[in-house]
């Protein structure tokens, strides 16, 4: 049986929306919607070439709608928080009066009996609007364009950007040899997995040998020392972007194991300043207070575990020109 | 294998935001300017080949698709890339396999970035809190190789200073340092101990295209003969793996020679664009590219051999320490290859250079892409 977890990532992307999508975005803040010329036929919404040879067209925007036809359309019976509505709606193609392409947009009817093919319908504005396709809350039955609420204008300056606030969430697979290397170090054993094809030694519970393709089991476990020493060694400056769990310079070591070819990768240090991270620093293990634990599976380096980083033991510093080179 | 030149290369003027235009009005800039290059236009492209770095970038998923009309590729094959850094690289050798396998004639080879929409470390850190970023991961590979090597400190100032001298003399290149000096860069702030913010690379928004074709489409043009074009990997980790030798790159290095009929890389090679994104690539590079003997690439460094019109010059575009649109880095490497080849890269053009070599790598120092150009089909004789 195979276990997930699920992880979300979240990014606010910004947009550049050039001059033709720019200059839509503005109109709409004005409650107005443009298409482009491109020969006998208006684009709505507006693009800067032409969308089946690629060829430049001319700057010739030109005002369409506000009400518009309906070409077809779909019921969405049961909207998500992703849903421009928050109750049963229609995704519609809507053909806006004087544009030769249909826009996607959602309308506001009470059901699906309420749609129909070549139904009319106009706008419905936000009362705010950004410079954002959703400053069309949705279009409603009818010719008449509405406003929801105070109606606050337009922008104030060109609209040139746009914020994307993404979110997507993944469920992935957790290979067995990362429960076991997890569930060891719970009980402050550091184990890793002896490959039968290479010989070599991993640390970290990825599921598999890279060189061989052997899959990782428990008839691969080997005990591994608590000790070691630090082959090389990078400080970090961190950039302070959304999701950023550091504040200020950081230090990942490598750490090669007593008697053992294995290195761990971009390890945490405990109780070692930044300044004194060195080659040859001489380290144990420190395992995780009650609570402190992590469900990471150490595939990609990193802590792991109930292993949260390696602190100076107090032995002498190890002194070997190859030590530096062993940072796998 | 059907013989395939370069007829046409483009690139936009690389900037840290190009707000002014959208993903489609970037990679458009490039794309008209390799068409006018080659005297084509789109409706002579029979496919196109898209490269970028991860979808993470830019929070834009499958660009390629979303590219296509912009791209004049409605109808016609269009093939994404992935990998890595390396992959505008990779994005030239899949075009011109179309060609050498006889399956398109005239294919459009297109990478961007517009880093300025997302933040790279975000991305190169999954997502998550304590990315390493670029500097993080290649920091350690840099200390051994200096402690393998023995090169002084200055050798990383003198590739800083001589890539952004180079940049200068390129009308597209992103940093234009005018008073660029060892002074200036061994005084800049330490990033990545042992790398400086002046060995770095910036971040970029920009876009390159070439067009690839074939010797009745080259007719009449000026071909940059693709002699040979191969990329290789390896995993991101393993015990005893070493990051200053990966095996791709000596692998694929060696392929890429061999294709070429190239066996002095050293003599016969008369310059190179490497992927150098901070300074201490470039000697390593030029060791893992056979260009210079097992630690002896910092003595070309030193000597001034790498310099335009040196005896091994490299990065004469100003490289990707000068303008680094991640996704499109490597395409812009094989772009100058192709430039130099067929005399066209103005200012910085190296005198009567015949065969060049272009290089990208990519992710953990794991993707190699690299192909060799010349300005005929037999240029050995
Ligand atoms: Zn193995």
């Amino acid at each position: 049986m195979v276990r997930f977890t699920e992880s979300t990532i979240t990014f606010p992307y910004t947009r550049s929306l050039g001059p033709v999508v720019g200059a839509f975005m503005t109109a709409l803040t004005e409650k107005r919607i443009l298409g482009i010329r491109n020969g006998e036929q208006v684009i709505c919404p507006p693009m800067e070439w032409d969308p089946s040879t690629g060829a430049e067209l001319p700057r010739d925007l030109v005002e369409v709608g506000p009400a518009g036809t309906v070409d077809s359309w779909t019921w969405v019976p049961e909207p998500t928080e992703q849903h421009p509505l928050d109750r049963p709606f229609a995704f519609a193609f809507v053909r806006l009066d004087g544009a030769s392409t249909p826009l996607l947009h959602a309308v506001d009817a009470s059901s699906p009996d309420a749609m129909s093919d070549g139904m009319r319908v106009a706008p419905r504005w936000k009362g705010q609007r950004i410079g954002h396709l959703t400053d069309i809350a949705c279009f409603v039955p009818g010719e008449e364009p509405q406003v929801d609420g105070d109606d606050l204008g337009p922008a104030a300056e060109p609209v040139q950007m746009m914020d994307y606030l993404a979110r997507i969430t993944y469920r992935n697979p957790v290979p067995p040899s990362s429960d076991l290397v997890v569930d060891a170090s719970r009980q402050h054993r550091l184990v890793g997995f002896r490959c039968p094809g290479c010989g070599k030694t991993y640390v970290g519970g990825r599921g598999v040998c890279p060189i061989d393709s052997v899959e990782f089991g428990e008839e691969h476990l080997v005990e591994l020392p608590h000790t070691g020493t630090i082959t090389n060694h990078v400080v970090i400056t961190p950039v302070q972007y959304p999701g950023q769990t550091e504040t200020e310079p950081f230090a990942r070591v490598f750490v090669l194991l007593d008697g053992s070819d294995a290195v761990l990768g971009y390890q945490p240090v405990i109780e070692l300043p930044v300044e004194d991270v060195a080659v040859g620093v001489r380290v144990s293990a420190v395992w995780a207070s009650p609570g402190e634990e992590s469900d990471e599976g150490g595939g990609m380096g990193g802590a792991f575990g109930s292993l949260i980083g390696w602190m100076p033991n107090g032995e002498p510093p190890v002194d070997d020109p190859d030590l530096v080179n062993r940072i796998f | 294998m059907i013989p395939a030149a370069v007829v046409g290369v483009g690139q936009t003027h690389h900037k840290t935001r190009r707000r002014d235009v959208s993903f489609g009005g970037l990679v458009r800039e490039a794309v008209f300017r390799a068409l006018d290059d080659a005297q084509m236009t789109m409706a002579d492209i029979d496919a196109v080949v898209l490269g970028k770095a991860p979808d993470l970038f830019e929070g834009v998923m499958k660009p390629e698709l979303y590219l296509s009309d912009a791209l004049g590729a409605v109808g016609k094959p269009m093939f994404r890339v992935h990998t890595a850094g390396s992959v505008g690289g990779t994005t030239g050798i899949v075009a011109a396999s179309h060609v050498q396998g006889g399956k398109h004639k005239t294919v459009l080879a297109v990478a961007f970035e517009k880093q300025s929409e997302g933040n790279a470390q975000f991305a190169l850190g999954s997502g998550k809190g304590a990315s390493l970023g670029a500097g993080g991961s290649f920091a350690p590979f840099i200390r051994s190789y200096i402690h393998r090597s023995g090169a002084p400190e200055h050798i990383g100032w003198k590739v800083a200073v001589k890539d952004r001298q180079n940049a200068l003399k390129n009308p597209y290149a992103h940093l234009k340092i005018e008073d660029i000096s060892i002074e200036k860069v061994k005084s800049s702030p330490m990033m990545w101990e042992p790398i400086r913010f002046l060995e770095s690379c910036p971040s970029s928004d920009g876009a390159c295209a070439v067009v690839i074709t074939d010797e009745e489409g080259a007719r009449g043009r000026t071909p940059a003969w693709i002699l040979g074009a191969s990329s290789r990997s390896e995993p991101p980790a393993f015990p005893g793996r070493d990051p200053v030798r990966p095996l791709a790159c000596l692998t694929c290095a060696t392929d890429v020679y061999q294709q070429a009929g190239i066996t002095r890389p050293r003599e016969q090679i008369d310059m190179a664009e490497l992927y150098v994104p901070f300074s201490w690539h470039e000697p390593m590079w030029l060791e893992a590219h056979f260009l210079a003997e097992e630690g002896d690439g910092w003595k070309l460094t030193d000597a001034g051999d790498t310099e335009i019109g040196g005896s091994m010059p490299i990065n004469c575009s100003g490289g990707v320490l000068s303008s680094n649109p991640i996704g499109a880095s490597g395409l812009l490497r094989f772009a100058e290859a192709a430039l130099q080849v067929r005399g066209a890269a103005g200012e910085h053009q190296v005198d009567g250079c015949r065969t060049a070599l272009g290089m990208a790598y990519g992710a953990n120092s794991q993707y190699f892409s690299m192909w060799v150009v010349a300005d005929s089909l037999q240029p050995f004789g």
